[in-house]
């Protein structure tokens, strides 16, 4: 809980800045997990597809790189992202 | 907004022309949306009853960006519509024909019944209340289920539903019409609530377990802040937050870890605690998933100084937002029309063969970012740290624009061939352009993707999927703020009514359903549909609850038995 806040002359408890940080950070990691969990116990869930699972992993690693090499190419990026955009829409 | 920035469109004052109508006769008026000292103004002028001036936004700049339009960039669009229900017949058009009329440019995406006109609370500003009309609304399950199969038989039916009131947990076969939404293939089942059935001190728990194991999905819970004051001024009870947390409480311990905070935003009553809100839900947000601010619409006669001092825009609410929280929700940069991710979505239906969301309202009606936690400084920061999402959007544009139509138009080739076995070869060609057109577009949204992690996991599964599932997985792992600002006689803009999404469905006692968009309804037909399917209210109904307490008497008669008392520290 923020610790930041002024009472009103009319006794109102407001707060002067938000700080954003929640006090239930892991809960609410686990919360989407949760969900996760709760729709595995489902036969038809996707989240128990072998083919699917197989495709989020490999993307996952994917985007690893991706990020990485967004770093190296700095202000080339843009250009970059512009060419496969082209690559991506051509012939469609 | 880097679209419009440098371009004349930007330095030129706003002015356009729309349709609307008076507050005082109803009839339908000219009138003009203009910018005018550094705010956009709604104009229109009652031959009768002579100008009207309203406020729309408070943020020229904002709002002109929300209104461009290129070839490819338009927050304005039109919905893939429905067949209507009825010719209209009024010649005057919208938005006296509700509906749903053949002018009618959306489909419906969040369908709404009124469970009940009955409610433990007499909120001042409320409109359905059996105490203020007289009367009783109450559907009966028929009824209900009649309404439900109205909206699910559609081409393009509505996925979600929420259950609106009155106080819809107030009815005894509550758990049943949840259930009954499921069945009826609603994939998200929600409803409005002060907390009431949530709440209580004998049975909140086991209530609560029981409505989320029959299928209810998320609270839509009323919420103005965390200061008993503010909500004695808006609900004119003494210590409401004992009773709002239990809900929260009770939730978390049954697991329905699915509860949006809507704060009505009064001038000066509510909007301090804006930030309050946002915090309590950080707070919370293993259970809370979104915040949604309803600035509030304005009804009866007022002057224009009361006017003045009323009106409060969705673009005043997004800068609220910004100041409280020290500008790191900022409007420059978070916040988005609904309307933004509607290629996005068609895109995501195709590909993955299911339903559709169509996000089609006018770009007037509401805004939304989203917030998540950043795993390594556990801070919650806007979801543009991790998306690039104006990049991501442009390029959704894009590629819709080139595969749109290709539903329809299957391949065909072998077929006419080799007959029956050439349709398989077809759906296997079929399949495989599917496959290369997913390939195509997940690249296109891992380049703008900014960030790895299990919430980037959960958003490739909704593109690769498309399925509900995926969808409420990814949003349990964010925080949804967002704004929606009714229509009032005041502002009623009939371009927004046309695109309207979110509708309301009446079994009428002839056997049909009357469908009606929220803002019409409230603002035109309620009062005369109310009076087609109105049962007269008794005693029992009458007094069965103590207003001023927000509790059932006879729930208040067994605390005084068992306890000699309600709250007794609390009063
Ligand atoms: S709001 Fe829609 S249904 Fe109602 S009159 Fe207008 S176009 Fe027709
Ligand atoms: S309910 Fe009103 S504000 Fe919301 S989409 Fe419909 S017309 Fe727009």
């Amino acid at each position: 809980m923020s610790h930041d806040v002024f009472e009103t002359k009319d006794g109102l408890k407001l707060r002067k800045l938000v700080d954003l940080k929640p006090t239930t950070a892991k809960e609410y990691q686990d919360a989407m997990l949760h969900r996760v969990e709760k729709f595995s116990k489902r036969q038809d869930s996707p989240f128990n597809d072998f083919i699917e699972n197989t495709v989020v992993q490999g993307l996952r690693f994917i985007l690893d790189s991706k990020v990485k090499i967004d770093n190296m190419l700095g202000e080339n990026k843009e250009k970059v992202q512009n060419i496969i955009e082209k690559i991506l829409l051509a012939g469609l | 907004m880097y679209h419009i920035e440098g371009t004349d469109y930007l330095k030129q004052k706003y002015y356009t022309k729309t349709k609307s109508i008076c507050p005082e006769c109803m009839d339908k008026i000219d009138a003009i949306i203009v910018e005018e000292d550094g705010e956009i103004w709604m104009k229109k002028t009652c031959p009768e009853h002579g100008d009207f001036k309203d406020k729309i936004s408070s943020d020229p700049k904002y709002y002109k960006w929300t209104h461009y339009g290129t070839d490819e960039w338009s927050f304005e669009k039109n919905g893939e519509t429905n067949p209507p229900d009825i010719k209209g017949k009024d010649p005057r058009g919208c938005p006296y024909n509700c509906g749903l009329c053949e002018e009618h440019i959306s489909t419906c995406q969040l369908a709404l019944i009124d469970l009940t006109n009955r409610c433990n609370m007499n909120c001042n500003f409320c409109y359905a209340n059996v105490k203020k009309s007289g009367y009783l609304v109450e559907p009966s399950l028929e009824d209900i289920d009649r309404v439900m199969k109205h909206f699910r038989s559609k081409p393009i039916p509505p996925v979600a539903i929420m259950f609106t009131g009155g106080e819809p947990t107030v009815r005894k076969d509550f758990p049943e019409i949840c259930a009954m939404a499921k069945k009826h293939g609603f994939k998200e089942v929600i409803t409005a609530t002060n907390g009431y059935g949530f709440q209580k001190k004998n049975g909140g728990l086991e209530w609560t377990k029981k409505v989320y194991e029959a299928g209810l999905d998320t609270l839509y819970f009323q919420f103005d802040g965390i200061n008993n004051a503010t909500l004695e001024k808006t609900r004119g009870i003494k210590n409401l937050i004992g009773y709002k947390e239990r809900v929260i409480e009770n939730c978390r311990k049954a697991g329905l870890t699915s509860v949006v905070l809507v704060q009505t935003v009064v001038k000066g009553i509510t909007d301090v605690e804006i930030g309050n809100v946002v915090q309590f839900a950080i707070d919370n947000i293993d259970v809370v998933r979104g915040i949604t601010y309803q600035p509030v619409s304005l009804c009866g006669r007022i002057t224009a100084e009361e006017m003045q001092d009323l009106r409060i825009t969705n673009a005043d609410v997004i800068k609220e937002v910004e100041r409280q929280t020290g500008g790191k929700i900022g409007i420059n940069n978070s916040w988005y029309p609904l309307s933004t991710i509607v290629e996005f979505g068609r895109i995501v239906s195709y590909l993955a063969g299911v339903e559709p969301i169509e996000f089609t309202c006018h770009p007037d009606c509401g805004f939304a970012t989203y917030l998540v936690v950043d795993p390594k400084t556990n801070e919650m920061v806007p979801i543009m740290d991790y998306f690039d999402p104006l990049k991501i959007v442009d390029f959704s544009n894009r590629f819709w624009k080139k595969i749109k139509g290709k539903e329809k138009k299957q391949v065909k080739f072998f077929e006419n061939f080799v007959g029956d076995f050439g349709k398989t070869l077809d759906k296997g060609v079929n399949w495989l352009d599917k496959q290369q057109l997913k390939v195509r577009f997940l690249t296109g949204m891992l380049q703008y993707t900014k960030k790895p992690g299990k919430l980037m996991e959960m958003f490739s599964r909704m593109l690769l999927n498309g399925r509900w599932e995926s969808v409420s997985a990814f949003t349990h792992g964010t925080l949804l703020i967002s704004s929606m600002h009714f229509q009032d006689a005041y502002n009623l803009n009939i371009e927004r009514c046309k695109r309207c999404i979110v509708h309301f469905g009446v079994a009428m006692p002839d056997g049909s359903v009357f469908e009606s968009p929220f803002c019409t309804m409230n603002t035109l037909h309620r009062p005369v549909i109310e009076k087609k399917v109105a049962k007269a209210t008794t005693d029992k109904v009458n007094n069965e609850f103590d207003t001023s307490k927000g509790q059932a008497i006879e729930d208040l008669a067994q605390e005084v038995a068992y306890n000699g008392g309600i709250d007794k520290k609390e009063e």
